[in-house]
C-alpha cells in the first residue's frame, strides 16, 4: 500500500500517525485512511491518498487540513497534495489491532474482520439487529441495538443489559 | 476505462443526474424530520440519512462536473425544474406522516441499492469506484428501513394499518423510479450501466415482497408503463417546483458565492 521510495516515507507516516480522527480516539493511520503515499524527490512534493470512511463524514475537511499543516511542517517538504479516493473502498477491516484496542478502551467496538452486513434478496437474507455484540466494558453478550445511527456516520449505539452501559459499535461497511 | 467516449457524456450525465437528484430531493425531504421524528433515535437516524443522501449527491455532482465542466454547486442548485431528473416519489411531501416516510424510503432505498450495484460494475472506473463506496453505505439504509417495516408491521393493528395505507398511497409512484433517462440503452450497451444477473425490476420486486411478507403487509407492484413520461425526462409533479424553490432559496440570493 505504501510505496517504498528512496525518500523517507517513514518520517511522513510517523507524522500522520500523530493525527487523530477528530471524532474518535484513533490515529488516521490506525483507522486505515491512508492508502498511498508518494514523495517526489525533486519537487519535495508529498502526495497522499486518503480513503473516506463515509462519504458524508463532516470530519474529512478537518482531516485534510491537519494533514496539510503537519506534513507541510516537515523539513524539506514544499508541497502537500491530499486526494480523497474510493479505490479500494474503506472498510472497518482496515482498522489496525492497535486501533481496535484503543477504540475498545473508549467503549467503541468494531465488527469482526470479514463479517458481512446481511441485506435482502440476492445479497443475503433480511435480519434485524439481533446478533450479539460483546460489551467492551464487561464482555457480556447480553447486549442489544439501541439505535442504528449514532453520534457519527460510522457508529451505532448498543446497550449492555448486564453492566448497564451504552457503547458504540462501528458500522459494517 | 478512465476516459469516456464523447458521445456517451450526455447520456451518462442524464443517468448520474437521475441518481444524484433522487438523493438530493430524498435527503432534503428526510431532513424535514430533524427535531420532529417520533423518537430520538429516529431523529438521529433521519438526520443521518439526509446527511448521507446529500453527501452522496454531492460526490455525484462532482463526477458530473468532470463531464460537463459546470461546477457541482451550479449543477445541484442552478438548474430549472425541467432539467432535474429525479422520480416523482422523492418529490412528494410526506405531510409528517411517519408511515409514509418509512414507506417511501423502503421503495427508494431498495431501488438505490440495486442501481448502485449496477453502477459499481461500470466499465467507467471513476464511476465504479464511487458507486462501490456508496453501495456499501446504502446497505445500512436498507437494513434500517427493513427493520422498521418489520417493526411497524408487527407492532399493533394501528401501526400495521398505517403502514399498509402508506404503502398503498405511495406504492403506485414507485415503479416510475424505473423510467429510463434519455440515452440509457447506449450506456447499458457500453457496459457503463451494466445489467444485473436478472431484470432489475424483478429483483427489486422480489426484495420488497420478501420484506413485505415478513412484515405481514400487502404489496402490489406493476411494471412501469414503457411510454409513461415522468421525472427522469424532466416532467415533474406539482410538488416539485415549490420544493426546488425552498431548497434553492439561499443559493439564488447570490449564485456562486463562496462559503
Amino acid at each position: 500500500m505504501i510505496s517504498k521510495t528512496m525518500l523517507d516515507n517513514q518520517t511522513i507516516m510517523d507524522v500522520l500517525r500523530t493525527i487523530p480522527d477528530p471524532e474518535m480516539p484513533i490515529s488516521i493511520v490506525d483507522l486505515g485512511l491512508v492508502e498511498r503515499l508518494d514523495i517526489q524527490e525533486n519537487s519535495a512534493c508529498v502526495s497522499i491518498d486518503i480513503l473516506p470512511t463515509f462519504v458524508g463524514c463532516p470530519a474529512l475537511p478537518m482531516i485534510e487540513k491537519d494533514i496539510r499543516t503537519k506534513v507541510q511542517a516537515i523539513e524539506g517538504v514544499k508541497e502537500v497534495v491530499v486526494r480523497f479516493v474510493y479505490d479500494p473502498p474503506w472498510s472497518v477491516d482496515r482498522i489496525s489491532d492497535v486501533g481496535r484496542k484503543s477504540l475498545a478502551e473508549h467503549g467503541v467496538t468494531v465488527p469482526e474482520t470479514g463479517s458481512k452486513l446481511p441485506v435482502p434478496g440476492h445479497d443475503g437474507t433480511v435480519t434485524l439487529h439481533t446478533s450479539a455484540i460483546a460489551c467492551p466494558f464487561c464482555e457480556s453478550n447480553n447486549t442489544r441495538l439501541e439505535s442504528s445511527f449514532g453520534p457519527t456516520r460510522c457508529r451505532m449505539i448498543y446497550y449492555c443489559d448486564d453492566c448497564r452501559n451504552t457503547f458504540e459499535h462501528m458500522k459494517r461497511v | 476505462m478512465n476516459t469516456l467516449p464523447e458521445n456517451l457524456k450526455k447520456p451518462l450525465t442524464n443517468l448520474l443526474l437521475s441518481v444524484a437528484d433522487d438523493k438530493l430531493m430524498l435527503g432534503h425531504r428526510n431532513s424535514d424530520w430533524t427535531g420532529l421524528a417520533p423518537i430520538l433515535e429516529e431523529d438521529i437516524a433521519f438526520s443521518s440519512l439526509a446527511q448521507d443522501e446529500i453527501a452522496h449527491a454531492q460526490t455525484l455532482y462532482e463526477l458530473i462536473s468532470s463531464l460537463t465542466g459546470k461546477s457541482a454547486d451550479e449543477t445541484a442548485y442552478g438548474r430549472s425544474a425541467d432539467e432535474y431528473r429525479c422520480a416523482t416519489i422523492v418529490e412528494l411531501p410526506d405531510d409528517y406522516n411517519w408511515a409514509v416516510a418509512i414507506a417511501r424510503r423502503f421503495f427508494c432505498d431498495h431501488f438505490d441499492l440495486l442501481r448502485l450495484k449496477r453502477l459499481s460494475k461500470s466499465s467507467y472506473k471513476p464511476l465504479a469506484d464511487l458507486a462501490s463506496r456508496l453501495h456499501a453505505e446504502e446497505k445500512v439504509h436498507v437494513q434500517h428501513v427493513d427493520a422498521w417495516m418489520v417493526r411497524l408491521g408487527h407492532g399493533n393493528d394501528d401501526s400495521k394499518q398505517r403502514l399498509q395505507d402508506a404503502l398503498d398511497t405511495i406504492g403506485p409512484y414507485a415503479p416510475m423510479l424505473f423510467e429510463q433517462v434519455d440515452g440509457e440503452a447506449e450506456l447499458v450497451e457500453a457496459g457503463i450501466y451494466p445489467q444485473l444477473e436478472n431484470e432489475m425490476f424483478i429483483i427489486w420486486c422480489d426484495d420488497l415482497q420478501q420484506v413485505a411478507q415478513q412484515s405481514g403487509l400487502n404489496l402490489t407492484l406493476a411494471a412501469p408503463d414503457a411510454d409513461a413520461k415522468g421525472g427522469r425526462r424532466g416532467l415533474h409533479s406539482e410538488h416539485f417546483a415549490p420544493l426546488l424553490d425552498e431548497m434553492c432559496e439561499v443559493y439564488r440570493l447570490e449564485p456562486g458565492a463562496a462559503w
